[in-house]
């Protein structure tokens, strides 16, 4: 399935979680901090900025942790393996020209922009950007994908 | 089941390294990944691995 959301967001929603996902649309500079220093990721126009909510939740928060990154260009913090805080994230990003969600990893610690946590009724799916669109394979039955405006979305994804 | 919080986490062998870059504008040096690296002082593209 190939979704061109413009200059909105795809919503890929699930039963009690989301994923929020859109072209990077422009160049930018990323930078990625972790425990080592930090490493400088040039961002390309068709690369993804994805946010992932594994417990659901508010969309709002989400689209504007997705423009956090996406707009103004925030740099992302990478938490040391065992870090409390962990537990504490309801979002997690990555930025990467295909991003594939798992189930089987620790929030917020996998500097790995390939890969990202969701819950385990979105695990599998895999994006790629291509084009100014995003492609997803291997979605599972019952998932549902719509593109929210510009403006992102107000509802609210919980079981 | 999320293994957020709990013991359970998948190792991976490839970690973001990134690769060193020395940028010949500004003489900044820095780890970077994408396939277009950037100066992160003076934003030049004229920078060179090592």
């Amino acid at each position: 399935m190939k979704y061109s959301p413009g200059d909105g967001v795809l919503l890929i929603r699930g039963l009690s979680s989301f994923i929020l996902a859109a072209p990077a649309q422009e160049a930018f500079t990323l930078f990625l901090e972790d425990c080592d220093g930090e490493i400088v990721q040039s961002v390309e126009p068709d690369d993804l900025v994805v946010v992932s909510a594994p417990e659901g939740g508010p969309l709002e928060p989400a689209f504007l942790l997705f423009r956090l990154v996406r707009d103004h260009h925030a740099p992302l913090v990478v938490l040391p393996r065992g870090h409390p805080g962990s537990r504490r994230l309801r979002h997690v990003v990555s930025v990467a020209p295909q991003v594939l969600f798992s189930c089987g990893i620790q929030r917020g610690t996998h500097p790995e922009q390939h890969l990202i946590c969701s819950s385990e009724e979105l695990a599998g799916i895999t994006l790629r950007g291509t084009d100014g669109a995003v492609e997803l394979e291997h979605v599972p039955p019952g998932v549902r994908v719509e593109i929210l405006g510009e403006q992102g979305g107000t509802g609210h994804v919980s079981q | 089941m999320c293994s957020v919080g709990g013991p359970m986490d998948v190792e991976y062998k490839e970690r973001v390294k990134g690769k060193d870059y020395k940028c010949k504008d500004c003489g900044e040096k820095f780890k970077g990944v994408g396939r277009k690296p950037v100066c992160p002082s003076c934003q030049s593209d004229n920078v060179a691995e090592g």
